[in-house]
C-alpha cells in the first residue's frame, strides 16, 4: 500500500473525472433551480420548501374561484380573498426540490412511457435476435449441408457492416413501406444479429456431437434439437449476449432519432431525454437531471449487482 | 567457487509456515535433488534461492556472500520453471539470446534497430548470436532456431529453456521439475541427457522433482522434503539403505515398503506379532516402533518362520515376482520379492512363512525417527525345542 | 464404405450419422436451410440490400416523396471530396478518431496494468472506470454540457479556484482565464472538437481497461519470473519482453473496436448542437453528417455517398484486423 501509494494517487485522480459527470447529473436532480444556478448546497442541496411557479399560475385564482372560496372567507374584500387562495395555492404547490425534480420529470413528459418502450423495444429486439440466431448458429455449427461455407461466408461479410452505417437507406426503405414511426421501425432494423450468429455458432461448435446424436437417438427433430437441447447449453452465452444486446439497445440514441420524429408515443428514454432537453428553460434543469438519473440508473444497478456478468456480456465482441 | 548455502530459511504464507527451517549446503559442481510430496514446499525452496520470492527468515549464501539483499536479476542463477516459461513471440534464438542481451547490452543497445547502427553493439550481438549457436548445438536444437516455441514439442521446448539457462554461465542452476511434462519415454531420455550435461559443465545443479526415480538417478545427493523440512540429505544409496526417517524410507522406494508393528521392551528386545525376534535395540525406550522391510528384504523360510500367512496376490514381472501376503494379524499385506523360480510354492492361498534379513531391517521409534543401534540376540533359544 | 451385414458389437461403434448414410443428410439438408432461412433472408434484407441501395443511390439526386430522380454520376462524390463543409467533415471525423483511438487505448492499458498490479481495492476502480460505458451517453452528454457550462459549470467554477494561488503563475492558461474569462467550451471553435475527443475517451477506456484487463490476466506468471531470472531488472524492460507482446492480440482488437466505435460518434455532437455541427462546424462528424444531409435535409444521394465513404473506412479497419490477428495466431 505504501509502496503502491503514487498508483492510487493516478488512479484517484482518474476515479474523480469519471465519476464527475454522475455526480453532477445525481446532485442536480436534488437541487432547486436557484442552488443549482449559485452552485450552493453540497451534493443533496439544502432541500429548503420552494415553491413552483408554474403550479401556482395554474392555480391563479379567477373570479370563479373568488366567487366559490367567498363563504369560506366571510365578509372580507375580494382582493383579500384573491390574496389568501393565491397563498393558499403556493402553500399547495411548494415542495421539496428533490420531489419538485422527480415529480417533475414523470409529469412534464410521459417518462413512464417513454420507459416502457424502452423495456419492451430492447426486450423485443433480444428476443428476435436469439430467435433468429440461435437455429442459424446450431446448423452452421452442427449440420452439414450444401451451402454451408457460403452462408457463413455471408456472415462474416456482415460481420463487416454496423447497422449505423447503414442507417439511411434503411431510413429509405421503413419510410417507403411507411413504417416510420411505428414500433416496427424501432426493431426491425436489429432483428439479425449477425454477430449474434457467430458467437452462438462459436459457442456451438463446443458443444460435443455426441450430445446431438443422443438426441437424435431419442428421436427428436432438428427443431427440437435446437430448443430443448442446444438452448439449455447455450444459456450462459445467451445470457452474456443478453447483457450486450440490452445494454446497446437501451442506450441507442441515434437509430430512434432517425425514424422516431414528434410522435411522442414511440420515444424511447434518450429521446424522451432529448426532447426535455430541446423545451428546458433554466428552471428545468433539475427534472432533466432526474430524467437522465431515471435513465441511466437501471442499467447501472443492475451492473453493479452482477458486474462479473456485465463485464463478461459488454466485452463479449472480444472473444471474437 | 559456487558453493551454496541455505541458512535455516523459513517462509510463512498469511497463516501458514511452508518452510519451518530448512538447512542445506551444496558444494561447488554438484548435483542435489529435492523431493518430496506435493505441496511440501520444493518449489518455494527453490523461489527463494532464486530471489523470487522473499524468505521469512535465514540467509543464502552464494560463494560464501549473503544474497538475501540481491534481487533475482543480480545474483547469477538460472533457472528453468515448470511450464518452460518460454517468450512466445521470440523465436528460439532470440529466447535464448535473451539473458545475454538483457546484460550484455546496455539499453541503448537494445533499441530495435541500435544494435546493428552502433558499432559497439554490433560487435556485442555478434557475440551474443556466437553463444546462442554453441548453446543451441551443445543441446542439439541448431535446427529449431528459427522456429517460434509454439512450433516445438514438448521435449524441444524443454531443451530451449535449458538452453535459456546456460548460454551464460551462472553460479548455478535452478531446476523446478523440468521434466513433468513430458511423456514417460521422453523423460528417461531427458534425464539422462541432463546428467550429461551436468558432468559436462561441472556446474551447481539444484533440481526440484518429485518423482524419486529422477532423484535417485541424477543427483550426486538427495534431499528429501516433508512438511516444510529437509528430513534427509544424503547420497541415494544411503537414502535408499540407511534412511533416518520412516517418511524417507516410504518416499524413497522401488516398491512399496513393508512397515510391521514391533514392541520395544524394556531390555529392548524386540517382539514382532507377539514373538520374540532375535534381535534387540539399544538406547531406545519401551514402547511400539515400527520396522521397515522392504520386499527385498524378506525372503520364504518354513513353518518357523517370525511372519506367516497365505498368498492373495501376485505380479510377476518376468525377472522378478512380487507376492502379497495376507498376516492375520496385520492390517496391510506384506509384500515380498521372491525368485520367478519359486513360482510353484507361491500359489494363490498357499501358506508361506516369511522371514527377514536383520542387516536390512530398518527400525524406527514412535516417531518415525531412525534406531540405528541392533544387536542380535541368542538367550532365549533353548526354551522351544 | 461397404456396410456389410456385421452382427450388433461392429454396428454400435460406428458414428450414426455419417455424410455415407443417406437418410441423416437429406434430413440435414432440409433442416438446415429451415434453420438458417430466416437469418439469411434478414441478412440480405436488411444488412445486404440498403448497402446496395445507398451504392445505387449515391450516384442519384433521388429525395424522398420525389417520384423520380436522375442519375447523375459521380458528382456526389465530386462533391464530397471538393466542398469546403464536407472537408471539415473528414477534418472532424479523422480528428476525433486519431485523437481518439491513441488516448483511450493508451488510457486502458495504463489502468489495466496499474490496477492488475494492485491487490487491493482493484476492483472498485474497475467498476468505476467502467460506468461510462454502461451509462446511456446521451444522458451523460447533457451532464457534461452543465459541466462545461462557461458560467456555472462545475469545470469552469473548479478553474475560477484556482485564480489568485500560485498555479495562475505557472499555467498561462489559468492566467488568462482569471484574467478575462473560463472558455466557452462548448461555444468556440478551438475548444469544442477537443470536447468531443475527451467526451469520447472518458466513454470509452474504461470498455479497453476491461480487454485488457483479461488479457492480462492470461499472462504466464512464470513469464515474469522468468524474465526477472534472465536479468529484465526494471518494469519497462519486462513490459517489453512480456506484458507487451502478450498483449499483441488484445491490442489489435481493443485497436480495431475502439476505431470503429469512434467513426461512430454522433450522440455528442448531436446533443451539444442539434444545428450544423458545432462552432464553426469542427464537429461537423460524418455520422452527423449522413444524419443532417439524408434525414433532415432529404438530400439522400450525398447522404448516401458519405454512407458508403463511411463503409468503405469501417471495412478496411476491420479487414486489417482480421489480416493481423490471422497473422499472429502462430506464436
Ligand atoms: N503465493 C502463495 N501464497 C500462499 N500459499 C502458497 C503460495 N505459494 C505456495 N503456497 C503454499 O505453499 C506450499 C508449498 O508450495 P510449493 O509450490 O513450494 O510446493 P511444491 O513442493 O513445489 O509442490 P509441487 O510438487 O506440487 O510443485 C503449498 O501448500 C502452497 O499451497
Ligand atoms: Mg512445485
Amino acid at each position: 500500500m505504501t509502496r503502491d501509494w503514487w498508483k492510487h494517487l493516478i488512479l484517484i485522480l482518474g476515479m474523480i473525472v469519471v465519476i464527475a459527470p454522475f455526480y453532477l447529473m445525481v446532485s442536480y436532480s436534488f437541487k432547486s433551480p436557484g442552488e443549482i444556478e449559485r452552485g450552493e448546497g453540497g451534493f443533496f442541496g439544502r432541500q429548503e420548501l420552494m415553491v413552483d411557479e408554474r403550479c401556482v399560475s395554474l392555480r391563479a385564482p379567477d373570479r370563479k374561484d373568488i366567487a366559490a372560496a367567498s363563504q369560506r372567507f366571510p365578509g372580507q374584500t375580494e382582493n383579500a380573498i384573491r390574496t389568501a387562495l393565491i397563498a393558499e395555492a403556493k402553500s399547495a404547490c411548494s415542495m421539496r426540490p428533490v420531489v419538485f425534480n422527480y415529480t417533475k420529470a414523470f409529469s412534464e413528459a410521459p417518462l413512464l412511457r417513454y420507459l416502457l418502450n424502452g423495456i419492451a423495444v430492447t426486450v423485443s429486439i433480444f428476443l428476435i435476435q436469439a430467435v433468429v440466431a440461435l437455429p442459424a448458429a446450431y446448423a452452421l455449427a452442427k449440420l452439414k449441408f450444401w451451402g454451408r461455407e457460403a452462408v457463413f461466408g455471408l456472415v462474416l461479410f456482415c460481420l463487416l457492416i454496423p447497422v449505423h452505417a447503414i442507417a439511411l437507406p434503411l431510413y429509405i426503405i421503413l419510410a417507403k413501406l411507411g413504417l416510420t414511426n411505428t414500433y416496427a421501425a424501432l426493431v426491425v432494423p436489429w432483428t439479425i444479429s449477425v454477430f449474434g450468429i457467430f458467437l452462438m455458432r462459436q459457442f456451438f461448435m463446443t458443444v460435443p456431437d455426441d450430445l446431438i446424436d443422443a438426441a437424435r437417438m431419442d428421436g427428436m427433430g432438428e427443431f427440437a434439437i435446437v430448443w430443448r437441447v442446444m438452448l439449455p447449453t447455450a444459456i450462459p452465452a445467451l445470457l452474456a449476449f443478453a447483457i450486450f444486446s440490452i445494454v446497446a439497445h437501451w442506450n441507442d440514441y441515434f437509430w430512434p432519432r432517425i425514424v422516431v420524429t414528434g410522435n411522442r408515443d414511440l420515444f424511447t428514454p434518450p429521446l424522451g431525454l432529448r426532447e426535455f432537453k430541446g423545451d428546458g428553460d433554466g428552471s428545468y434543469f433539475g427534472p432533466m437531471m432526474a430524467t437522465a438519473t431515471v435513465i441511466v440508473t437501471p442499467l447501472i444497478v443492475a451492473f453493479l449487482l452482477a458486474q462479473k456478468r456485465f463485464i463478461e456480456g459488454i466485452t463479449l465482441s472480444g472473444m471474437k | 567457487m559456487t558453493e551454496l548455502s541455505i541458512v535455516n530459511v523459513t517462509k510463512r504464507f498469511d497463516e501458514t509456515d511452508v518452510l519451518k527451517g530448512v538447512s542445506l549446503d551444496i558444494a561447488d559442481g554438484e548435483f542435489v535433488s529435492l523431493v518430496g510430496p506435493s505441496g511440501c514446499g520444493k518449489s518455494t525452496l527453490l523461489r527463494i534461492i532464486a530471489g523470487l520470492e522473499a524468505q521469512t527468515s535465514g540467509d543464502i549464501r552464494i560463494a560464501g556472500q549473503s544474497v538475501v539483499d540481491r534481487r533475482a536479476a543480480d545474483r547469477n542463477l538460472s533457472m528453468v520453471f515448470q511450464s518452460y516459461a518460454l517468450y512466445p513471440h521470440l523465436s528460439v534464438a532470440d529466447n535464448i539470446a535473451v539473458p545475454l542481451k538483457m546484460r550484455r547490452l546496455s539499453r541503448l543497445q537494445r533499441l530495435p534497430l541500435a544494435a546493428r547502427l552502433l558499432p559497439s553493439g554490433r560487435a556485442a550481438s555478434r557475440k551474443i548470436e556466437y553463444d546462442v549457436h554453441q548453446a543451441a548445438k551443445m543441446l542439439e536444437i541448431e535446427h529449431l532456431l528459427n522456429r517460434k516455441p509454439g512450433q516445438l514439442s514438448g521435449g524441444q521446448r524443454q531443451r530451449v529453456a535449458l538452453g535459456r539457462a546456460l548460454v551464460r554461465e551462472p553460479a548455478a542452476f535452478l531446476l523446478d521439475e523440468p521434466l513433468s511434462n513430458l511423456d514417460a519415454k521422453l523423460r528417461v531420455q531427458t534425464r539422462a541427457e541432463i546428467a550429461q550435461l551436468h558432468r559436462r559443465l561441472r556446474a551447481t545443479f539444484v533440481y526440484v522433482t518429485h518423482d524419486q526415480v529422477e532423484a535417485m538417478t541424477m543427483s550426486d545427493r538427495i534431499a528429501v522434503m516433508m512438511g516444510g523440512r529437509i528430513l534427509q540429505c544424503a547420497t541415494p544409496e544411503t537414502i535408499y539403505e540407511d534412511p533416518d526417517h520412516i517418511d524417507v524410507a516410504e518416499f524413497i522406494c522401488a516398491h512399496k515398503i513393508n512397515i510391521l508393528p514391533v514392541e520395544i521392551a524394556d531390555d529392548g528386545q524386540l517382539h514382532l506379532l507377539d514373538r520374540r525376534l532375535e534381535l534387540s535395540v539399544v538406547g531406545a525406550g519401551r514402547g511400539v516402533g515400527s520396522l521397515g522391510l522392504r520386499p527385498e528384504a524378506l525372503r520364504l523360510a518354513g513353518e518357523n518362520a517370525p511372519i506367516r500367512g497365505h498368498v492373495v496376490h501376485r505380479e510377476n514381472l518376468g525377472a522378478e515376482l512380487f507376492v502379497q501376503v495376507e498376516v492375520a494379524a496385520l492390517k496391510e499385506r506384506v509384500t515380498l520379492r521372491a525368485n520367478p523360480e519359486q513360482r510353484r510354492a507361491l500359489q494363490l492361498g498357499s501358506p508361506v512363512g516369511l522371514e527377514f534379513d536383520p542387516a536390512k531391517a530398518l527400525l524406527f521409534d514412535p516417531h518415525g525417527k531412525r534406531l540405528r543401534q541392533l544387536r542380535p540376540t541368542f538367550a532365549a533359544k533353548p526354551e522351544v525345542a | 464404405m461397404p456396410a456389410p451385414d456385421v452382427p450388433s458389437a461392429g454396428k454400435a461403434s460406428t458414428p450414426p450419422p455419417t455424410p455415407t448414410n443417406s437418410a441423416p443428410v437429406i434430413r440435414d439438408y432440409r433442416a438446415a436451410w429451415t434453420l438458417t432461412g430466416p437469418a439469411l433472408i434478414l441478412m440480405v434484407l436488411i444488412l445486404l440490400v440498403p448497402v446496395a441501395i445507398a451504392g445505387l443511390l449515391s450516384f442519384t439526386d433521388y429525395s424522398l416523396g420525389s417520384d423520380s430522380f436522375n442519375w447523375i454520376g459521380s458528382a456526389n462524390y465530386e462533391k464530397l471530396f471538393t466542398r469546403a463543409s464536407y472537408e471539415k467533415m473528414f477534418v472532424a471525423t479523422l480528428t476525433y478518431v486519431v485523437t481518439v483511438v491513441p488516448l483511450s487505448v493508451a488510457l486502458g492499458l495504463g489502468a489495466a496494468i496499474l490496477i492488475h498490479s494492485l491487490g487491493r481495492f482493484g476492483a472498485l476502480y474497475k467498476t468505476i472506470y467502467f460506468l461510462p460505458v454502461m451509462a446511456t451517453l446521451l444522458a451523460m452528454s447533457i451532464a457534461w454540457e452543465f459541466m462545461l457550462h462557461p458560467t456555472i459549470g462545475m469545470l469552469n467554477r473548479t478553474l475560477e479556484l484556482g485564480c489568485g494561488t500560485l498555479l495562475e503563475r505557472v499555467w498561462p492558461f489559468l492566467a488568462n482565464g482569471c484574467a478575462d474569462r473560463f472558455p466557452v467550451w462548448l461555444g468556440d471553435k478551438r475548444y469544442a472538437i477537443w470536447v468531443i475527443c475527451f467526451i469520447g475517451v472518458w466513454q470509452g477506456f474504461g470498455f479497453n481497461m476491461v480487454l485488457y484487463l483479461a488479457g492480462l490476466t492470461s499472462v504466464h506468471r512464470e513469464l515474469y519470473h522468468a524474465a526477472e531470472m534472465d536479468g529484465a531488472r526494471s518494469a519497462w524492460d519486462r513490459f517489453r519482453l512480456v506484458t507487451w507482446p502478450a498483449l499483441g492480440p488484445t491490442t489489435v482488437f481493443v485497436v480495431t473496436i475502439t476505431c470503429i466505435r469512434a467513426f461512430q460518434v454522433f450522440d455528442t455532437v448531436e446533443a451539444f448542437w442539434p444545428q450544423g455541427g458545432g462552432p464553426n462546424k469542427s464537429t461537423y462528424v460524418m455520422m452527423f453528417a449522413i444524419f443532417e444531409k439524408g434525414v433532415q435535409q432529404n438530400l439522400i444521394g450525398i447522404g448516401s455517398a458519405i454512407t458508403m465513404l463511411f463503409l468503405t473506412f469501417v471495412m478496411f479497419l476491420t479487414l486489417i484486423q482480421r489480416w493481423l490477428v490471422e497473422r499472429k495466431v502462430h506464436y
